[in-house]
């Protein structure tokens, strides 16, 4: 198997797995009870989220656990939304988003919010002059990702905080840091609100988190017992909340080492897959090297997906839940249906091999020539 | 030239003949708190030196938390007690930096130095001024300060004086012990002790089942912050059900909390005299309680000999808050667990306690003989202000 879909999710280191398992045996303790088995849990828990906020620099009252991304951008727009909509109603996000953002918005839309979308230029970066524009005294959040889930554009966080907390000091900054995390360096200190989740480095899925600067207040989406999570109330998922710490303490160490070797692996490809007319590379100098996007002309992506299947080589098209529509990242930044209409997506690991980088290339050939003689 | 940081001993500079067991300890604890750093400490009768290659920031942020330093410095040792030749130093160093004005602060220990220090001032200053372009002086709000001190065997250069913590440096003043409650007020207690150069032990009462594990992991915590100042910490554990039960029993409950006061001064002060510590610390604070009316001290007080050191005696609440809240114990204090004074409360202590009928009451239980299977069988835990080795590390 050569898996080049790590952007879609990871699997699950044996070290991580070996914590769940230990901590599910020999910690199964409600860390909401009274008693020993219930402290020990709590104990555990504790240390993990301690080494958690230690890692991303943040105190340990500003750490939420949730079920995932998806969950912890709900919590915060619908969470800001609800706690400002006196203030204002107006909220800007960008055309890179993850679909749960515009999922979101497209709800908070039908509540008499009005949502906004930011330019980018064609490198992908945010339209800083637009943004200027856009943000108003009613603007309550900005929310950008860190890293945009298909082409891999990474934000300048700290530029787009000052120029948002310039025009208006009020409005909150959130960022959907899911792809960012383990793979780039990230600061807590350019945003308010930022989202996490374990299954993109190599923890377990149904657990992420949502960082809450404890500046910031936004109201809770959930309601139930347990004091010491408001936002997410109810009894903590401890073994996932422990694999998740293990797994971030493992992703996070040698991310520039790992960061270099990738860069080569993603090099290697776009040298191969130049040399094709029918394939456009989308790579802007704001990438990362771990995701590589690639428009296929006159071949459905799709087709081509299940192609790289037969030999067991995964990857994704456009976005891995949403297929056979337009990309609509694609879209934003090269402005080009074709070029937007049939996307692979090649996520890299430092788990990839050259070899298997290798065999890539060499069975993309033989598709690649196989399936554009079909056109022609 | 090499950077070098400085410390300025400030109060201790008063101790003559015993100031080099002041400095012996000063440069024990400061070793202690940066022993997994790479660093070298020497010092002389003004200054110790600490020598480290690429530390600078976090041994800085340490050397914070040490007691007995009144600043510190970053700068460099000049080896050399020639005027003209400290003049081309300063000048190479203020070539680094930028800045539009700036004053020279003089002082000299050399006295042989046939000048004064204002003199030195300004004779550098104006050096200063004919070698770097653009630049004034300003005296009263320059934008960078030459420190220049004139030593015996060399010269001293800085710009930035950070203030240290202050006090004595821990130990140097002898043992006392602490009773640790799980408050806001008794780590602060610890803490200003601590300040004046006085190792901490402390004491803990406990009285499971009344009183939960989270109340005295809670104390443990507290502990663990205040061994950050003091090397390590040793916690006394008390069983004190059983005692508090028979009070509770047998004596009228206005004088609950008056005579199981004396049981916990009577334990402390043995358990005080048993580790070589000659006070007892506490939180207490006139008036902030039943317990801590000036009568009530009386009535409990009386039952020990050795002196009690109440740090906190004319605090307002408010200024102990703000200094829990410095010192980061306040959000562990106020973790809602009940602790043992918070158990069995009566609803009307009384305010004025007779001595005469505490020793009255006194008499129903045998106290003498639960005080002694109390201490016999209390509980010692060590505490290192470094994690050694978390727990769950396997785990995490």
């Amino acid at each position: 198997m050569i898996y080049l879909d790590y952007s879609a999710t990871t699997p699950t280191g044996f070290e991580v797995l070996d914590t769940y398992n230990k901590t599910s045996k020999d910690f199964f303790g409600n860390p909401n009870s009274l008693h020993e088995l219930g402290v020990k849990a709590k104990n555990l828990m504790n240390s993990a989220t301690k080494q958690i906020a230690e890692i991303l620099n943040v105190n340990e009252k500003e750490i939420t656990y949730t079920g995932g991304a998806t969950m912890s951008n709900n919590m915060a727009l619908i969470g800001v939304a609800m706690h400002y909509h006196k203030k204002g109603k107006h909220i800007i996000t960008s055309k890179l988003e993850h679909p749960s953002i515009y999922q979101i918005c497209n709800y908070l839309e039908t509540l008499g919010f009005e949502i906004s979308y930011v330019n980018n230029d064609e490198d992908g970066l945010i339209d800083f002059d637009n943004l200027k524009e856009l943000i108003r005294d009613d603007t309550i959040l900005v929310s950008i990702c860190a890293v945009n889930s298909e082409l891999g554009i990474r934000q300048p966080l700290k530029m787009i905080r000052q120029i948002i907390k310039k025009e208006n000091s009020q409005t909150i900054f959130h960022s959907d840091m899911t792809q960012a995390i383990g793979k780039v360096s990230i600061s807590m200190h350019d945003v308010d609100l930022a989202t996490f989740t374990a299954h993109k480095i190599y923890g377990p899925k149904g657990i992420g988190l949502l960082y809450k600067n404890s500046n910031v207040e936004i109201s809770p989406i959930l309601y139930g017992s347990g004091k010491n999570n408001l936002l997410n109330p109810g009894t903590p998922a401890v073994p996932l909340i422990v694999a998740f710490s293990k797994a971030l303490r493992l992703a996070t160490t040698d991310i520039e080492k790992r960061e270099r070797f990738i860069e080569r692996l993603n090099e290697k490809i776009v040298v191969a897959l130049k040399k094709y007319n029918g394939v456009m590379i989308n790579k802007t100098k704001y990438s990362i090297p771990h995701i590589l996007n690639i428009s296929l002309r006159n071949i459905k992506a799709e087709t081509f997906l299940h192609a790289l299947e037969e030999y067991e080589i995964y990857v994704s098209s456009n976005t891995a839940c949403s297929s056979a529509t337009l990309s609509s990242s694609v879209m934003a930044v090269y402005n080009d249906q074709v070029r937007a209409s049939s996307t692979l997506r090649i996520s890299l690991s430092h788990l990839t091999t050259t070899d298997e980088i290798n065999k890539f290339i060499y069975y993309f050939d033989q598709i690649y020539c196989k399936l554009s003689g079909l056109h022609h | 030239m090499e950077k070098v940081i400085f410390i300025k001993y400030g109060e201790l500079s008063t101790k003559k003949d015993n100031i080099n067991f002041f400095l012996k300890k000063l440069k024990e604890n400061i070793l202690f708190v940066l022993d997994d750093l790479d660093v070298q400490v020497t010092y002389d009768l003004g200054r110790m030196f600490i020598y480290t290659k690429n530390n600078f920031d976090e041994v800085l942020a340490r050397l914070k938390n040490v007691f007995g330093i009144h600043e510190i410095n970053v700068g460099v040792v000049i080896d050399s007690t020639d005027i003209e030749e400290v003049k081309k130093e300063v000048i190479m160093l203020l070539k680094e930096k930028e800045f539009k004005t700036f004053k020279v602060e003089s002082k000299r220990t050399n006295k042989k130095l046939n000048t004064t220090s204002v003199e030195l001032s300004k004779n550098l200053g104006a050096y200063i001024l004919k070698n770097i372009a653009n630049i004034k002086v300003d005296v009263h709000k320059p934008d960078i300060v030459v420190y220049v001190e004139y030593r015996l065997n060399n010269t001293l250069v800085y710009f930035d004086a950070i203030k240290g913590i202050g006090g004595y440096p821990v130990g140097t003043l002898g043992k006392g012990l602490l009773m640790l409650s799980g408050g806001i007020d008794s780590p602060v207690a610890g803490y200003l002790a601590m300040k004046r150069g006085v190792k901490i032990e402390a004491i803990y009462f406990e009285s499971p089942p009344h009183t939960s594990i989270e109340a005295k992991n809670k104390v443990i915590s507290l502990a663990k912050k205040l061994a950050k100042y003091n090397n390590e910490l040793v916690l006394h554990i008390i069983n004190f059900t059983e005692i508090q039960e028979e009070i509770y029993k047998n004596i009228p409950h206005d004088y609950l909390i008056t005579i199981m006061r004396r049981m916990m001064y009577r334990i402390s002060a043995i358990i005080a005299s048993k580790r070589n510590a000659k006070i007892l610390v506490n939180g207490e604070s006139i008036g902030q309680v039943a317990s801590q009316t000036l009568t009530s001290m009386n009535a409990i007080g009386e039952v020990v000999s050795m002196p009690v050191i109440r740090p906190l005696a004319c605090f307002d609440k408010l200024d102990i808050i703000d200094l829990a809240k410095k010192i980061d114990t306040y959000e562990t204090s106020i973790l809602p667990f009940e602790d043992c004074c918070t158990i069995f409360v009566p609803k009307h202590p009384v305010i004025n306690p007779l001595k005469e009928k505490c020793r009255e009451y006194e008499k129903i239980i045998p106290y003498e003989e639960m005080i002694y299977h109390a201490i016999k069988n209390h509980e010692v835990i060590k505490i290192k202000a470094k994690e050694e080795s978390n727990e769950f590390k396997d785990l995490l």
